[in-house]
């Protein structure tokens, strides 16, 4: 097992930037997630740690060992193709064995790590059946156990779950999060589903345009995004926002008044759903647009501020299309961003607050 | 047009093609069991089993010209099929899974080279073969060697170009899986890419096979006594003294013999091997 660190990583394919200037480390025994949306720059930074593309610039550290230009076979690394890449003309055993196959262990050994990894994802009954007659699930389980079957410096799982349906989707997701904390080994998960990223990672990096935008847990991601991407990009509902113009330390669009505003000039304000609650002398003024229960909750589409805007409700509540509706949002629950580069426009700290008063 | 009109039709053209395509081969087969005499009677599409004769087979096959000009077909077709494979599927591997400037340009070039007819390059060949590929005594022409030589570079193309179809079929990330799992180059080759090109593999052997086996312009020229194939050994039979008919017939049936076993036993495979990677499994 070793961390991963990432220094100046640049890939650029012709002219086209997929990665800009990549710094990231990835201490020992972490489950890391690279997420973002398709084409963002998460799937070639894998590719650059398992070896299979070649950076332009920068170097690839595995602990203190450069391994930049280490080919994929040298590299020790365990990886996970978002098809499986299962070898079709090779049994479950055979494919979960190849590793070892290939780097020559001893056979009797090999086929006793075959039984064990085969064990660890519930697939001994499996082991002479092709993977053309497995299900989506099943294949899913002989490429994690191909990938468990020797001690790789480091796990990298490349949209594993993408393929499965939504149910198997969350069992999955549970015993994959079982397994790292099991085995304490290095993880590196790509995906573009938020949900999956929220609930496995110990860290997600979320990038976009070959740049990353914030590096943080997943309670930091939520609660404390960077910038208007990272708001927008995580959270289901995503985050709100409405566009206005702070003067004088208050917030005003149209049907909008938020007292406590930093900065000054033109500002995002964006607030959860979830942070909404409903009075009639509210901060907010809107109009309803459409109601969408969902069993546990009932959310409303607002228009307010020129936007639209998802406000979570009591289940049972159901206003009427086009009535009248007014909001809270706590002040701390009410982020600014500027409009021009999309970055967070923080409150002073309070202490700092004190010394310029 | 009634359905039933339309497949009568079809089974009317099918056994018109049929025709076209079989009848040469019983004609042969026919003079070949001929006596000598019957030859230049009546001709009759029917077999007269009464008056047949397996005279003609005893002769070619006892006959020690026709053994080695059999045995020099088997060497040259069977090792050009072999080296054309080898070469084809390296060359093709590298064409499908290397990114490299100017590819597409290096796989027209290389189909171009089928493009001109072979007649055009025959005289320059024989000065090749005769004058410029020798050491001393030895040259290149009348020898098996060279002629192993010239039909791997005629069906190289052919074989590169069916050959990279069908690696292109094989997804890349099982090679890159197999990478990452430790194997060498040459461990991904042997493990994933040659099993799962197995029967493409197996199509561009018998196809290259029976197109050296057959070939006939390039052998008449480049090879004298020595290296003489089957396919040209047939021209003896056309003597000063006139065509020895019988005898003819039944080498060519004997040449045609091995090429249509194989062909008739992977047939099934010979479909599956050209729709390769055209429908994705």
């Amino acid at each position: 097992m070793a961390s991963v660190t990432l220094q100046s990583v640049r890939k650029n394919w012709g002219s086209f930037e997929a990665l800009k200037s990549l710094d990231l480390h990835i201490p020992d025994g972490e489950f890391l997630v690279l997420l973002g949306p398709s084409g963002c720059g998460k799937s070639t930074t894998m590719r650059i740690i398992a070896g299979l593309e070649e950076v332009t610039s920068g170097k690839l550290l595995f602990g203190q060992e450069d391994v930049t230009n280490v080919h994929p076979r040298r590299r020790n690394v365990a990886m996970v193709f978002q098809n499986y890449a299962l070898y079709p003309h090779m049994t479950v055993a055979e494919n979960i064995g190849y590793p070892l196959k290939v780097t020559r262990v001893d056979k009797a050994k090999a086929r006793e790590q075959v039984l064990d990894a085969a064990r660890k994802v519930d697939l001994t009954d499996y082991l002479q059946r092709l993977p053309k007659d497995l299900s989506g699930g099943q294949r899913q389980r002989v490429a994690l156990a191909r990938a468990l079957v020797r001690d790789p410096k480091v796990f990298l799982l490349d949209e594993p779950l993408s393929n499965l349906d939504a149910k198997l989707r969350v069992a999955m997701r549970a015993e994959i999060k079982h397994l790292q904390r099991t085995i304490g080994v290095t993880m590196i998960y790509v995906t573009h589903d938020q949900i999956e990223a929220m609930t496995l990672a110990d860290r997600i990096v979320l990038m976009n345009k070959g740049a990353i935008q914030q590096i943080g847990t997943p309670d930091e991601i939520y609660d404390d995004p960077a910038n208007l991407f990272v708001a927008g990009f995580i959270g289901s509902p995503p985050m709100n926002f409405v566009t206005g113009e702070v003067v004088d330390g208050v917030f005003r669009a149209p049907g909008v008044t938020v007292p406590g505003s930093p900065g000054r000039g033109p500002a995002t304000l964006g607030f959860r759903a979830e942070d909404v609650t409903l009075a009639p002398a509210g901060a907010f003024q809107g109009t309803v647009f459409e109601v969408e229960p969902t069993g546990e909750a009932t959310y409303l589409v607002v228009e307010v501020g020129g936007a639209r805007a998802m406000l979570r409700t009591d289940k049972k509540h159901r206003p009427a299309i086009g009535s009248p509706v007014a909001f809270d949002v706590p002040a701390s629950q009410c982020l600014f961003f500027n409009p021009a580069d999309g970055l967070r426009i923080r409150r002073p700290v309070p202490h700092l607050q004190q010394v310029t008063a | 047009m009634t359905r039933a009109g339309s497949k009568w039709i079809t089974f009317a053209l099918w056994v018109l093609f049929s025709l076209m395509t079989l009848v040469p081969i019983w004609w042969m087969f026919l003079v070949s069991v001929k006596q000598r005499a019957d030859l230049f009677g009546k001709p009759s599409f029917l077999l007269n089993i009464g008056r047949m004769t397996w005279d003609n087979y005893a002769i070619v096959i006892t006959n020690p010209a026709f053994q080695k000009y059999m045995l020099n077909s088997l060497i040259v077709s069977t090792a050009n099929a072999a080296l054309v494979c080898a070469l084809g599927l390296l060359a093709a591997y590298a064409m499908s899974r290397y990114r490299m400037k100017g590819k597409d340009n290096i796989f027209f070039w290389v189909l171009t080279n089928r493009m001109a007819p072979p007649a055009a390059f025959l005289l320059p060949l024989y000065l090749l073969f005769t004058g410029v590929f020798s050491v001393g005594e030895w040259s290149l022409f009348d020898t098996r060697i060279g002629l192993i030589l010239l039909y791997c570079v005629l069906n190289l193309p052919f074989a590169f170009w069916l050959l990279q179809g069908i690696i292109d079929g094989i997804p890349a990330e099982l090679d890159e899986a197999a990478y990452v799992d430790g194997a060498s180059t040459w461990q991904v080759l042997r493990t994933v890419i040659i099993p799962l090109a197995g029967p493409g593999i197996a199509v561009t052997g018998i196809l290259t096979w029976v197109f050296a086996w057959n070939e006939y312009l390039f052998a008449s020229t480049l090879t004298s006594v020595n290296a003489r194939t089957i396919t040209t050994g047939l021209a003896e039979f056309v003597t000063v003294t006139g065509t020895n008919w019988g005898q003819m017939a039944a080498v060519a049936m004997l040449t045609l013999l091995p090429a249509a076993l194989v062909l008739a036993l992977v047939q099934k495979h010979i479909v599956a091997g050209l729709t390769f990677g055209a429908v994705k499994g």
